[in-house]
């Protein structure tokens, strides 16, 4: 029951939502709010009475018995961790879009639709039913960056689109082959993982699988469209993508690969972890070029969803809890550091770092949840993020010490971009564009303080994180160590 | 005859009389008590195919069946053509559309069912019949020259399908369509002729030319009856067809390299569309490809797949359609503000434009689905690349102008809110429901489907 709820909440909450904005102000924002917020109850609820074994809950009713498709959900501590992240960066994204009015009930529609399919990206193992809502998440976080976004947002929005869409294609085939050629037909992910595929059909396959998770989390060269998608976006928008987003694409590449396809995961680690070392450096080096801070952070992105990549591929204890722990702390902190950059363009109308500078003067906590962020953005030991890419790097040198030591390099670059960026905002005499910015609401401070205070929790009893991961670790190590020589 | 008969051949009939009566009431009725009168018909023969959706097939007549796969045609047809009904207009004066539209839609039940060469060739010119009249009642040039290509080409395809009916009939003495599958150089022949004649009705390339010059020139209720209504029958009855193809090895292969030329020569074309009804024109040439390929691919989903693709492209092209005839012919720019100015008119073309991209919750995602699965399960990999690659492209152009229906006005709002008939609401509100609800619950289309796939 918990775990329909993590799906139909949300889903009715914004129509709920659609429809409250009709009776009185700010309606749509607290139903939007109350709707995530049972989601999150429900969760608690779910996790505190969850079983003992391999899931914490577990589902299971026929949706299309015709075609073999099924309700299956399941839940583990990484699911949770990720519904917990889903709803409560639902929920912090309407409080920071209190100034946003224009066709208000849509927006916060969306939100919660943007949720609600997010959800359901964590919890199917029917792999039918995960495409659906894969395919799903897409359309309104479309409409957030096409509606509400800055600039050239309707291109930014399709360029969104076609990229993951598109890159969907690849895991649709892969996902109606394994279908149809099952007798009699079934999508279930548990049934599947026992078929044999020969190896040219297992790559095949894997390959698919691996272009939507790496379009979505991008790993260059799929790359394009975040910079774009980013930058245009509502903050709202870019909250959810960097937080909820990407880390389906992050999720999925953990859950399903060396679930389905051990063999050709491991056959194929080599060139996912140059893929993940190339991503790191070059990510890292081009965020180190921007000027607009959204993308600088953007770019930052793609280095670090390119370590949990690197994780993925490195089949060893440390790496895949590394990555693990790296797709969490990673959305704490990008969340926070997109809510933060678009509080500031909100008060000065620029993201622009040549024009800013000076904060730590006249808005100090708003200076400081920046220093904080950034801190956590280049893996500052006692923050999560230190966490997971310590593991990772630890994992990678028991596989490959070339990657290992590319990753350890590439974080130098990340303190350059670092010290660009809280440099040029909060540091130096204030800007003109900066002199007259208050210092933080209330509504931005609380889930600016949230964010914070998970990022160095987790940071400092990683065990807190570990434990909740173990479970799922285990589980995608298992296959993989029986394929290793 | 019999009451049975009677009972079966109810819906055909009642269309039929439904055209008749709108013709004798066309010259001394207003439009509104003919389009009255022939959607009561029409509806009472829809109400008699659902009611008789679960009966036994009754026995075969000469010419048409009554089997599940020809009540569901029949019901898509009607459904079709009751949507269609609500955006006929009196072109100057001419009060003619609804008794066409009724009577394309009788071609369309009779072809649903139609299970030899005779009733197929009287079906599909029955119905291309009224589209061609259809299409000239506005009298203006681009409607002339759609009614023109169409009527020519029209005329060109049903001699190539009567010869290829001919040379079918010559290699198996027969013209029931069930013994057309035999072998040798007539059947060959005969094979080639008929799929030929039918790509034309199918808009497949390169038979296709006639499609986007209808959607542009033509009334939106004529591009309907040829995208949703003629689609769906003639797709039923390229089905039974299909089960047996005639010419054997001829048929897969042109039928394959038609749909795969339509799926990726519509698809890309339409990128550059910035008309809404000629971008519309050209997508329903890739969607007939999409069709046409899983027809060719065969293999164990294919009349499962057809079916539930057919069921969940009719709606969106009806909706789309009765909007762009609400807003007359419109360019991209020109939707801007749709949905501010006839919020339902915005969200229906919206939601009929994610159906037909084939993203959930849409049920143009679990048409794309059994697209995929069937290529799939009947490992015909050209065909699945060819439908991937379209279906990429597919996602720009679509949502090009999904977004510009949805997106605010830019500057002043100078275009006056379209009118909206009450049919025409019904419509749009109908197509919304049959595109969102099996989007998310498709078991009952997909039971309906498996129980219909030959």
């Amino acid at each position: 029951m918990a775990l329909i709820a993590q799906l139909l909440l949300p889903f009715f909450g914004g129509f709920a939502a659609l429809l409250a904005a009709r009776t009185g102000r700010d309606r749509e924002r607290w139903v939007a709010i109350a709707a995530m917020a049972a989601t999150l109850a429900a969760l608690a609820a779910g996790v505190a009475l969850g079983d003992d074994g391999r899931w914490l809950a577990f589902y299971r009713a026929d949706w299309a018995p015709s075609f073999g498709i099924q309700v299956l959900l399941a839940m583990d501590g990484l699911t949770a961790a990720m519904l917990a992240i889903s709803s409560g960066l639902g929920i912090i994204s309407v409080f920071i879009s209190w100034h946003v009015t224009h066709r208000s009930a849509l927006f916060h529609a969306a939100i919660c639709w943007t949720v609600a399919a997010a959800n359901g990206v964590f919890l199917s193992f029917d792999l039918l039913i995960f495409a659906f809502f894969w395919e799903l998440m897409i359309v309104p976080a479309f409409l957030l960056i096409a509606l509400w976004g800055h600039g050239d947002r309707e291109a930014a929005a399709i360029k969104f689109l076609v990229f993951n869409a598109v890159a969907g294609l690849g895991l649709l085939a892969a996902v109606f082959w394994m279908g149809a050629t099952s007798d009699p037909v079934t999508f279930d992910a548990f049934a599947l993982a026992e078929t044999e595929y020969s190896e040219t059909a297992q790559i095949l396959l894997l390959l698919g699988f691996a272009l939507a998770f790496m379009v979505k989390l991008p790993v260059p060269p799929f790359h394009a469209w975040l910079p774009d998608a980013h930058t245009q976006a509502p903050t709202a928008g870019s909250i959810l993508l960097a937080g909820l987003l990407l880390k389906t694409g992050a999720y999925g590449l953990f859950r399903f690969p060396p679930m389905l396809f051990p063999d050709a995961l491991m056959a194929l680690a080599g060139w996912g972890m140059a893929l993940g070392a190339f991503g790191v450096v070059y990510g890292g080096i081009l965020a180190c070029g921007q000027t607009d801070a959204k993308r600088l952070v953007a770019y930052t992105s793609v280095a670090h969803m390119s370590i949990v990549l690197m994780g993925v591929c490195g089949g060893v204890h440390f790496a895949l809890i590394g990555a693990g722990v790296e797709m969490i702390a990673h959305a704490f902190s990008s969340s926070a550091l997109f809510l933060l950059i678009g509080a500031l363009q909100h008060r000065t109308g620029t993201r622009d770092l040549r024009e800013l500078g000076g904060l730590q003067k006249t808005a100090p906590a708003f200076a400081t949840s920046f220093a904080l962020f950034f801190a956590a953005a280049l893996a500052m030991p006692g923050t999560a993020n230190f966490l997971g890419e310590a593991l990772v790097i630890t994992g990678m040198f028991q596989v490959n010490w070339v990657f290992a030591a590319i990753a350890l390099v590439s974080l130098v670059v990340s303190v350059v971009y670092a010290t660009r960026l809280i440099g040029g905002i909060a540091f130096g005499a204030p800007k003109p564009a900066v002199e007259n910015a208050p210092d933080l609401h209330r509504y931005e401070l609380w889930p600016i303080a949230i964010l914070g205070l998970c990022a160095l929790v987790f940071g400092l009893f990683p065990q807190l994180l570990i434990g909740w991961l173990w479970t799922a670790v285990e589980a995608a190590l298992q296959p993989l160590i029986v394929v290793q020589p | 005859m019999t009451g049975a008969a009677l009972l079966s051949l109810g819906p055909l009939a009642l269309t039929g009389v439904a055209g008749i009566a709108a013709m004798a009431m066309a010259p001394v009725a207003p439009l509104r008590a003919i389009r009255g009168t022939t959607a009561t018909l029409m509806a009472a023969a829809l109400a008699l195919v659902a009611l008789r959706a679960g009966a036994a097939p009754a026995p075969a007549y000469a010419l048409l069946a009554d089997d599940a796969l020809a009540r569901l045609g029949a019901a898509l047809a009607l459904l079709a053509g009751l949507g269609i009904l609500a955006f006929v207009r009196d072109e100057d004066g001419a009060r003619e559309g609804p008794a066409l539209v009724a009577l394309a839609t009788s071609g369309g039940v009779a072809l649903a069912g139609a299970t030899n060469g005779a009733a197929l060739i009287l079906g599909l010119e029955i119905t291309t019949l009224a589209m061609v009249a259809l299409t000239l009642m506005p009298r203006s040039a681009p409607a002339a020259e759609a009614g023109y290509k169409l009527f020519l080409m029209g005329g060109v395809s049903a001699a190539t399908l009567l010869l290829g009916a001919a040379f079918a009939f010559a290699g198996s003495g027969s013209l029931a369509l069930a013994d057309w599958g035999g072998s040798g150089g007539l059947a060959a022949v005969g094979g080639a002729l008929l799929l030929a004649g039918l790509a034309f009705k199918f808009s497949l390339a390169p038979f296709h030319m006639w499609v986007p010059d209808l959607f542009s020139g033509a009334p939106a209720s004529a591009s309907a009856l040829a995208g949703a209504l003629s689609k769906v029958a003639t797709g039923v009855a390229l089905l039974r067809l299909a089960e047996v193809a005639p010419g054997g090895a001829v048929w897969a292969l042109g039928l394959g390299a038609a749909g795969a030329a339509a799926a990726l020569l519509g698809n890309i074309v339409a990128i550059r569309q910035e008309s809404l009804a000629r971008m519309l024109g050209y997508s329903t040439i890739a969607h007939s490809g999409y069709l046409a390929m899983i027809l060719a691919a065969g293999g164990p989903l294919a009349g499962e797949a057809t079916l539930v693709y057919l069921a969940a492209y009719a709606p969106a092209v009806v909706a789309a359609l009765c909007v762009a005839s609400a807003l007359g012919g419109v360019s991209r720019t020109e939707l801007r503000g749709l949905v501010r100015r006839q919020p339902l008119a915005g969200f229906a073309l919206g939601l009929a434009l994610l159906s037909m991209v084939g993203l959930p919750p849409a049920v143009g995602f679990i048409g794309k689905v059994y697209l995929f699965s069937a290529l799939a399960a009947a490992e015909a990999w050209a065909l699945l690349a060819a439908a991937a690659v379209g279906a990429a492209v597919a996602f720009y152009y679509y949502l090009r102008f999904g977004i510009a229906a949805l997106a605010a006005p830019e500057g002043e709002e100078t275009a006056p809110a379209p009118a909206l008939s009450v049919g025409a609401r019904l419509t749009l509100a109908v197509a919304v429901a049959l595109i969102v609800l099996p989007g998310l619950y498709p078991e009952p289309l997909l039971a309906l489907a498996g129980a219909a796939a030959p």
